[in-house]
């Protein structure tokens, strides 16, 4: 067995700072899979772009990054793009940010081969045309005539792979390439890959912050952190038993689906949120009609905690933000604590009233919050408009609350800026507390943090559900994190509720078949995987 | 679905972190301009419109810096005198363009209704009138002097504001700090005096800075072709159409002193307006 890329006490940085990668040392061999695991910032990305010779501007490095005994931290600019053409290739998270809109599918895959191999139009198109068709795409040549903004996120991820497998690397570089699709699509991609890797015995270096998506595709692992490689193994011994703490922690806040765990739902109580027949259409310009919410029912009694699970485009978040008065439903009744919520835009006083019945939490810590505004202020804001609070009183106040989530009163005049994502979220869900509201609805609140923070805040959402009786409803698209927190849950697709209940219930015995699909689709251990079945 | 990435940490740069030798020369230059014309009544060495025929069209010497001009009058003083009409003109322009735009395009962004896409096109058919045209529209109608470019560069540069203003709110709104503002039951007129606003200003201060070069250049243009500041107030462009006739007899400084100047103050100008719109992107990205 031959190591096709070998990466040894590989160091960057830039002067003056403490460097980004410290001493990293890996290997991927001839027909291996091996994953590359790591937080946010944990330097994964630059590890794996050091293999291709790509470098960020003005940094330091030193080491060995060597593919085929091709140094690249030394290699000329000729031989890197020999290795990027022919040995390695990478794919990206976002598959279009790496195609250009204005061409064709076919133009985008025939460039090189007509370029560099000196291919006919005729030869270039038959070969991209078998690669289509070999990543599992349909109608491939229809296919070739058709605009990236024609394709779904999973389609153009696909065109991506076969781009990338076109000239049979050797070596497969993967950059969180399922992190922007549903699940159901990752689990297409992921099956593509594992059985492309396996097939043509290539070697690929897959770079994940989902350790169960890294285990279900690899059979060893890195996990680096600061810049640090901090343990290697097999998969199954570093994920089962994991030597260092930092791994343990990993394992641990990554989210699994727990039933047994589970507390049986408390029996119905007062409903708090009544919702039946609601929708939401869109017109558009044209004159089409877009339904993005159809005739949802469903009631949340107080104190409960309904999770609302669904992939994109399936209603929840429209869901969410009618059930918060963003928007207003087409048709169907809502009613929030016995009051029916007009098919209205609101007025002031009646947006007020609302306040204190339901508020919000959206997704992404770094828009939640005004730049301007000192996390501190931001809440007391809050407190001076709904508790009548003095200038004074409300600063208390606030301190008083954000202490509770978890920032102390030295992060008090910070801006967002300052803070992390987690403390951003921390924040956002203070200022929504601020007005004491009986609901809380989380939109993905949680999604776009590190597992290990995510972890903490919804540690912390528990305990404030508990100490203040909070009613929740938590619209996301992880089933793992729904099991956590809520004890019902309610099933999205496509606009409509296809199940709803108990959540034991829903994870053990799924009576609808897309809940049965999302289900299956989540990434499973190679180790007790079930025979892959072609 | 969502993205497991952080952002990079925003705001590493801070306003206070250093300006780039460039836009230091810059502000120096601006600086220099603004406080010669402001204290020009203390320091100017002559009076501005002092005429002595004995010493016409003289070259820079002890006696006169920079020389005089057809009439005899100290070249450098009138520069500074002529500073603050020419810079006063744009000055008023600006502060009010903004402020009028900031409002416009506020309540364009914000209404999502017919207002929002009337007062839109009001802007756009604002933008098909050149601002120089404007003003001699207006001098028409009202009469030569400072008063009526004023008032017709002003209208023509609102748009300008307007526009850039309107866009950032359109953004602004859908973001969740905002949308959470809404939920928490803030007033409307809070939330976008008190917070949007604010949060706009950056970026249309940049834009205002940048306004500034092209109306002192506009109203400078106005001067020369002498529908502006009227004789013998000093002026940058009227002095260059005073010394239109020594020109063509080969006396090129009377001409070219109050020409550069227009042109350091554009520049300078400019220099400070790019430097705050970069700073104002990286900062935001």
């Amino acid at each position: 067995m031959t190591q096709l890329l070998t990466i040894e006490d590989f160091t960057l940085g830039f002067r003056d700072r403490p460097p980004l990668l410290d001493s990293v040392s890996l290997h991927v061999n001839d027909g291996e899979a091996v994953a590359l695991v790591g937080e946010s910032g944990s330097g994964k990305s630059l590890t794996t772009r050091a293999a291709l010779g790509l470098f960020p501007g003005g940094s330091e490095f030193s080491g060995t990054v060597a593919v085929q005994g091709l140094d690249t931290l030394t290699a000329s600019k000729q031989r890197l793009m020999e290795l990027r053409r022919g040995h390695a290739s990478m794919i990206f998270q976002d598959p279009r940010a790496g195609i250009n809109p204005v061409r064709t599918v076919g133009d985008f895959l025939t460039e090189t081969l007509l370029r560099f191999d000196g291919l006919s139009r005729a030869e270039a198109t038959e070969r991209a045309v078998k690669q289509l068709e070999q990543v599992g795409l349909r109608r491939a040549k229809e296919l070739m005539d058709q605009h990236p903004h024609q394709l779904s996120g999973g389609m153009l991820q696909r065109v991506m792979i076969a781009a990338a497998l076109l000239n049979s690397p050797d070596l497969l570089l993967c950059d969180e390439p399922t992190t922007a699709l549903d699940v159901t699509t990752q689990a297409g991609i992921v099956k593509l890959l594992r059985e492309e890797q396996q097939s043509r015995g290539m070697g690929m270096l897959f770079i994940t912050h989902d350790l169960n998506l890294a285990a279900s595709l690899c059979e060893r692992v890195y996990v680096l952190r600061r810049g640090r490689v901090v343990e290697q193994g097999g998969t199954q011994n570093v994920f089962l038993t994991p030597q260092q703490d930092y791994t343990r922690q990993l394992v641990e806040a990554t989210p699994v689906i727990d039933v047994a765990g589970l507390e049986a739902p408390a029996a119905a109580g007062v409903p708090l949120l009544e919702v039946a027949g609601l929708s939401k259409t869109y017109q558009l310009p044209r004159g089409d009609v877009i339904t993005a919410l159809d005739n949802a029912a469903f009631t949340l009694p107080e104190g409960g905690s309904l999770g609302v699970v669904g992939e994109s485009g399936s209603g929840k978040s429209t869901l969410a933000r009618l059930v918060v008065a963003l928007e207003t439903a087409t048709e169907g009744e809502l009613t929030l604590r016995g009051v029916p919520r007009p098919r209205r835009a609101l007025k002031a006083s009646e947006r007020k009233v609302l306040a204190k019945d339901v508020q919000i939490v959206f997704q992404d810590p770094y828009l939640s919050l005004d730049p301007r505004i000192p996390v501190g202020n931001a809440v007391a804001d809050v407190f001076r408009l709904h508790q009548r609070q003095g200038r004074k009183q409300a600063k208390v106040s606030a301190a008083e609350l954000l202490g509770r989530v978890g920032i102390g009163p030295e992060r008090f005049d910070a801006r967002p800026r300052a803070l992390s994502g987690g403390q951003r979220q921390r924040v956002a869900l203070a200022k929504a507390l601020a007005a004491r509201p009986r609901l809380l609805v989380l939109d993905e609140a949680t999604s776009a943090l590190d597992v290990s923070v995510q972890a903490q805040v919804l540690e912390l959402v528990e305990e404030l559900r508990e100490q203040l009786g909070l009613t929740i409803l938590f619209v996301t698209h992880d089933l793992a994190v729904v099991s956590r927190l809520c004890s019902q849950i309610l099933v999205m697709h496509q606009g409509g509720i296809v199940e709803q209940g108990p959540t034991a219930r829903i994870l053990e015995d799924p009576g609808d078949e897309y809940t049965r699909n999302l289900i299956a689709s989540r990434p499973r251990p190679l180790w007790d995987a079930e025979p892959v079945t072609a | 679905m969502t993205l497991a990435v952080q952002l990079p940490q925003a705001g590493l740069r801070r306003y206070g972190s250093l300006l780039s030798p460039m836009a230091w020369s810059a502000l120096a230059v601006a600086a220099a301009v603004v406080l010669l014309s402001v204290f020009a009544p203390i320091l100017a060495p002559y009076d501005p419109d002092y005429v002595d025929l004995n010493n016409v069209l003289a070259g820079p010497g002890a006696q006169h810096l920079l020389g005089t001009d057809a009439l005899g009058r100290d070249l450098l003083s009138r520069l500074m005198y002529g500073g603050r009409t020419s810079l006063l003109g744009p000055t008023i322009v600006v502060i009010g363009s903004t402020v009028l735009g900031l409002l416009l395009g506020l309540v364009a962004g914000w209404s999502e209704g017919w207002l929002g896409k009337v007062l839109g096109r009001v802007f756009d058919l604002l933008f098909a009138f050149p601002a120089l045209l404007m003003a001699m529209l207006a001098i028409a109608l009202f009469g030569k002097g400072l008063l009526a470019p004023i008032l017709a560069m002003t209208i023509a540069y609102v748009p300008y504001v307007a526009r850039l203003a309107q866009s950032l709110v359109v953004a602004e709104r859908s973001r969740p700090y905002v949308q959470a503002y809404r939920v928490l039951g803030f007033r409307t007129p809070w939330v976008v005096l008190g917070r949007v606003l604010p949060n706009l200003i950056p970026t249309v201060g940049a834009q205002s800075t940048l306004n500034f070069g092209y109306v002192l250049a506009d109203l400078a243009a106005l001067s020369f072709i002498g529908l502006g500041v009227q004789p013998p107030t000093s002026d940058w462009g009227a002095m260059i159409e005073e010394s239109r006739g020594a020109l063509l007899g080969g006396y090129i400084l009377p001409a070219f002193w109050p020409a550069l100047v227009v042109v350091l103050v554009v520049v300078a100008v400019n220099v400070i307006g790019e430097e705050l719109s970069d700073r104002i992107g990286g900062k935001l990205s």
